[in-house]
């Protein structure tokens, strides 16, 4: 683990020392095209001390982690519930199915122009569209884990005389919960996703709004500096969604190590 | 009180006309604290009985009846042990123990009380806190008898309980059924292919033809057992050496033989 964890940070290295190399030393790539380590170093001095694009760093890194957050708890809180609605309940399925045949081959992108006519630039239309795109994947994953759940278990809670309600806490629920968490982090990642393109079209701060500024201005430097960012946050985000699932999944993970 | 009743059952799975029929007049009755082995070639439709009394499935003909009522749903008065134990693999020991009584609306302390007791007889005290996949099949199926007669239910149905733990934990699950069933009697279907295990445990052994299944014979082991004194023996090889033994097990084999042979050729 420690090995593998070393041979990361080399890499790492290795590719920003090449980088290093190719643009400031040797001048492979003009500096128009991609910026160099120094340039992306006086981006960031800029646009964290002197602002750009309407704020500072901070300013756009907490517009865009707010809408992500916000647009990213909607989806789940409706689609995890309705996911296992749809597990549970063939009649549930059968209503709410033919909706989603429809509307899941249009790319939640293409929402983007609908969700801006409806609420306008602001926060609303965002939520919208990470609702669009993150919905999916947290209930289809909620509705797979629940038909993974095995019959024993479910007639040991039948038989067990489960109450509606604690069925569906301490039964379908945990049960599912290994593919509830699978379907969080790929709505997690449809959220960043999503939100940087929903800001490029249109928006007044968050880091799409740096890049789609930094595109304008020819600013390479910026863009990397928007780019890293937003990869920065989201992989901060998925890996606190890890430690979640660590700590919710204890005993899933004791029992895949019993199997394996 | 815990008294199954099987009259003129018939269970047809798929369209009624052209289905596969499973079990065909089965006629049976269990009596309150009797403890009955169904015994029958794979596929003869032995779990299918027991699932009828559980409530999980239902007769396609006949009634299936607890105590004089008929068979509609699940429930804690039958208790069922899996033979995959089916315990909820995120609750402990002790939360898959006491969730039954948390669902009978069992107050706390009583709880407490009740749970205490069962992992004592069950040898489960160290364990309570362990998650079910810390623990080995035998132990697992410890917990899900545990859980089962915590309930304090009418009928315990047992579906191939020990068949999937290895031979010596078999032996002695075997060993601590008995010992429990004596203590703490109650109405038990239990399934099974194990000839001996059924002779072991049960009062009568009822003998499963291949499908579609139907009863062939019941065989009175508890006249025997009582006669030749097997309880006196604490072991279950020396009770498997008696000549009375032997004879009730070659007999069963027997008829079960013929079942395998009667198999048309295809």
């Amino acid at each position: 683990m420690r090995q593998r964890t070393l041979i990361g940070v080399v890499t790492i290295a290795a590719l920003i020392a090449l980088w290093f190399l190719a643009t400031t030393v040797l001048e492979l790539v003009s500096p128009g095209r991609f910026p160099s380590p120094p340039d992306t170093i006086a981006a960031l001095w800029h646009v964290m001390l002197g602002g750009y694009g309407g704020g500072t760093l901070i300013e756009h890194v907490y517009f865009s982690l707010r809408l992500v957050a916000l647009g990213f708890i909607v989806a789940i809180v409706t689609g995890v519930p309705l996911g296992l609605l749809m597990g549970w309940s063939r009649r549930a399925e059968a209503l709410i199915n033919p909706i989603f045949l429809i509307i899941r081959p249009i790319p939640p992108l293409a929402w983007i122009p609908l969700a801006i006519l409806w609420l306008g630039l602001g926060d609303g239309a965002k939520i919208l569209v990470i609702w669009f795109a993150a919905f999916v994947p947290s209930v289809i994953n909620s509705y797979a884990g629940v038909r993974n759940i095995d019959r024993p278990t479910l007639e040991a809670a039948a038989m067990l005389g489960m109450p509606r309600f604690r069925f569906v806490t301490e039964v379908l629920l945990p049960g599912a919960s290994p593919m509830i968490f699978t379907g969080l982090r790929l709505s997690l990642q449809a959220s960043w996703t999503t939100l940087v393109a929903a800001e490029l079209v249109g928006a007044f701060y968050g880091l799409g709004r740096v890049l789609n500024v930094a595109q304008q201005d020819l600013y390479p430097g910026m863009i990397l500096v928007g780019m890293i960012a937003v990869a920065i946050l989201g992989w901060g985000t998925t890996r606190l969604l890890g430690l979640v699932e660590t700590r919710a999944l204890a005993w899933n993970q004791a029992a895949l190590a019993a199997k394996g | 009180m815990g008294r199954i009743s099987f009259d003129d059952v018939g269970r047809v799975f798929g369209p009624s006309n052209k289905g596969v029929v499973a079990l065909q007049d089965i006629n049976l009755g269990v009596e309150d604290r009797e403890f009955v082995a169904i015994v029958g070639p794979s596929g003869c439709g032995k779990t299918t009985c027991l699932r009828l009394v559980a409530g999980f499935d239902f007769p396609s003909s006949g009634t299936v009846s607890v105590d004089g009522k008929t068979v509609r749903s699940p429930g804690p008065e039958r208790a069922v042990v899996f033979q995959q134990f089916a315990l909820f693999p995120w609750k402990t020991v002790y939360d898959n123990i006491e969730i039954g009584l948390r669902n009978q609306g069992v107050a706390r302390e009583q709880r407490r009380e009740r749970i205490g007791a069962i992992l004592d007889l069950m040898g489960l005290q160290s364990y309570a806190e362990s998650f079910p996949h810390q623990l080995s099949g035998g132990m697992q199926q410890r917990v899900a008898i545990a859980r089962a007669y915590v309930l304090d239910p009418d009928v315990l149905l047992m579906d191939e309980p020990f068949g999937a733990l290895d031979a010596q934990t078999r032996v002695v699950m075997q060993e601590e059924l008995v010992r429990l069933a004596r203590k703490n009697p109650r109405t038990v279907l239990f399934i099974t292919h194990a000839v001996e295990e059924a002779v072991y445990l049960a009062d009568r052994v009822a003998i499963m033809t291949r499908a579609p299944g139907r009863i062939k014979e019941i065989m009175d082991v508890a006249s025997v057992r009582k006669a030749e004194n097997w309880d006196s023996y604490e072991r279950i090889e020396e009770v498997m050496d008696l000549e009375s033994f032997v004879h009730m097990r070659t007999h069963i084999w027997r008829s079960l033989r013929e079942e395998k042979a009667a198999q048309p050729a295809e």
